[in-house]
């Protein structure tokens, strides 16, 4: 690390975490009849998801989630609400839920028409105050200090991938 | 403000080209998008108008790969350019570790480059990030074009941080990689 670069506020998993958020999207799924679920951070990273099949486009998922979540809560200061804590598109075959757990994270829903939305919204805000305490309750957000050999590691890498541009 | 996943052995970092409308932004996500291994990068996402302005953003995830044990990534947006969109502008800019400032040579936009710059600082102090601490780079863009600042001149307008500067051409792809690059080590260097 450069001597006198300051440690920026992050957002960091453990493994424990990791454990938790899973078992819980996992049991989410089933009981709410969802088709894929996802935990996001809200600069629009993915941490982790519960799919029967793996989801190709899960970066391009949260990437736009996470940005029209921003705009949503933009419109609510627009228009004197002090937040909206849930988008909800309605499509002809899936609809997409999200909400946020907390103000780093965000929960990610896609189900069919046979589940019903009450269903998926009485469950999620269930799962989201675990959720909540699993997050706000072991990390205070520091980066920590990542290996020594990683910055070298990482520009080594990225002079192979740049190699021939 | 990397997303560090020790769990899943992960660490994601979020990068913005950002600079006045028509500078090159998209230009540069285009050109990385058709030359690197399709292995390493996702999909373009484009939020554009019907004349193909960036209305919200472009996103672009390249995959550097396993380093040290973590998968790294990093996550590459542009902004809208025009002023008028700037409330989306600063929704991109939430949770940013470096920034590409994407500056057009040509004489005839001085202005624009200046008001952008400008804007950018003040998007970044109102959400109270600091500069110091972001990866930061400017590329000085269409220098294969003749009635263009020259890279001193551009400099002392724009770059108040002594902040590495890249000509480029991002329409040919010159200085395109090299760019990426820089910005890549440095906001490595800010968290590692």
């Amino acid at each position: 690390m450069e001597a006198g670069v300051t440690k920026r506020k992050g957002l960091v998993i453990n493994d424990r975490q990791l454990d938790r958020c899973d078992d819980l999207l996992r049991k989410l799924k089933d009981v709410s009849g969802s088709s894929f679920l996802a935990l996001i951070s809200t600069s629009g990273q993915p941490i982790t998801t519960a799919s029967d099949d793996y989801h190709p486009e899960t970066l391009s998922l949260a990437s736009l989630a996470a940005s029209s979540f921003a705009a949503t809560q933009q419109l609510a200061r627009i228009l004197d609400e002090n937040e909206f804590t849930l988008l909800f598109h309605e499509g002809k075959g899936m609809n997409l839920h999200v909400s946020q757990v907390t103000d780093q994270v965000l929960l990610i829903i896609t189900f069919g028409r046979e589940t019903q939305v009450g269903k998926v919204r009485l469950y999620s805000q269930r799962a989201i105050e675990v959720l909540r305490q699993i997050f706000e309750g072991s990390d205070d957000g520091a980066v920590p200090e990542m290996d020594a050999d990683f910055e070298n590691a990482a520009a080594n890498a990225m002079d192979y991938l740049f190699r021939d541009m | 403000m990397p997303l560090i996943n020790f769990a899943a052995r992960e660490i994601n970092y979020k990068i913005v080209y950002y600079g006045c409308g028509l500078c090159g932004k998209t230009t540069n996500l285009q050109y990385i998008h058709r030359k690197i291994n399709p292995e390493a990068r996702g999909k373009l996402v484009s939020i554009a108008t019907e004349e193909e302005r960036t209305l919200y953003f472009d996103f672009l995830p390249l995959t550097l790969g396993t380093v040290k044990g973590m998968q790294t990534r990093f996550h590459l947006y542009t902004v809208p350019g025009q002023s008028y969109y700037n409330a989306s502008r600063k929704l991109v800019l939430q949770g940013i570790d470096g920034i590409i400032f994407v500056a057009d040579s040509q004489l005839t936009r001085l202005d624009e480059n200046v008001e952008s710059y400008l804007n950018l600082w003040d998007n970044l102090i109102s959400q109270g990030d600091d500069l110091t601490k972001l990866g930061f780079v400017i590329q000085m863009n269409k220098r294969d074009l003749t009635d263009v600042f020259s890279v001193e001149d551009l400099n002392e307008l724009l770059n108040h941080t002594g902040s590495p500067v890249i000509e480029a051409s991002a329409i040919t792809g010159q200085g395109v990689f090299e760019t990426l690059k820089v910005v890549c080590k440095q906001v490595i260097a800010k968290t590692g």
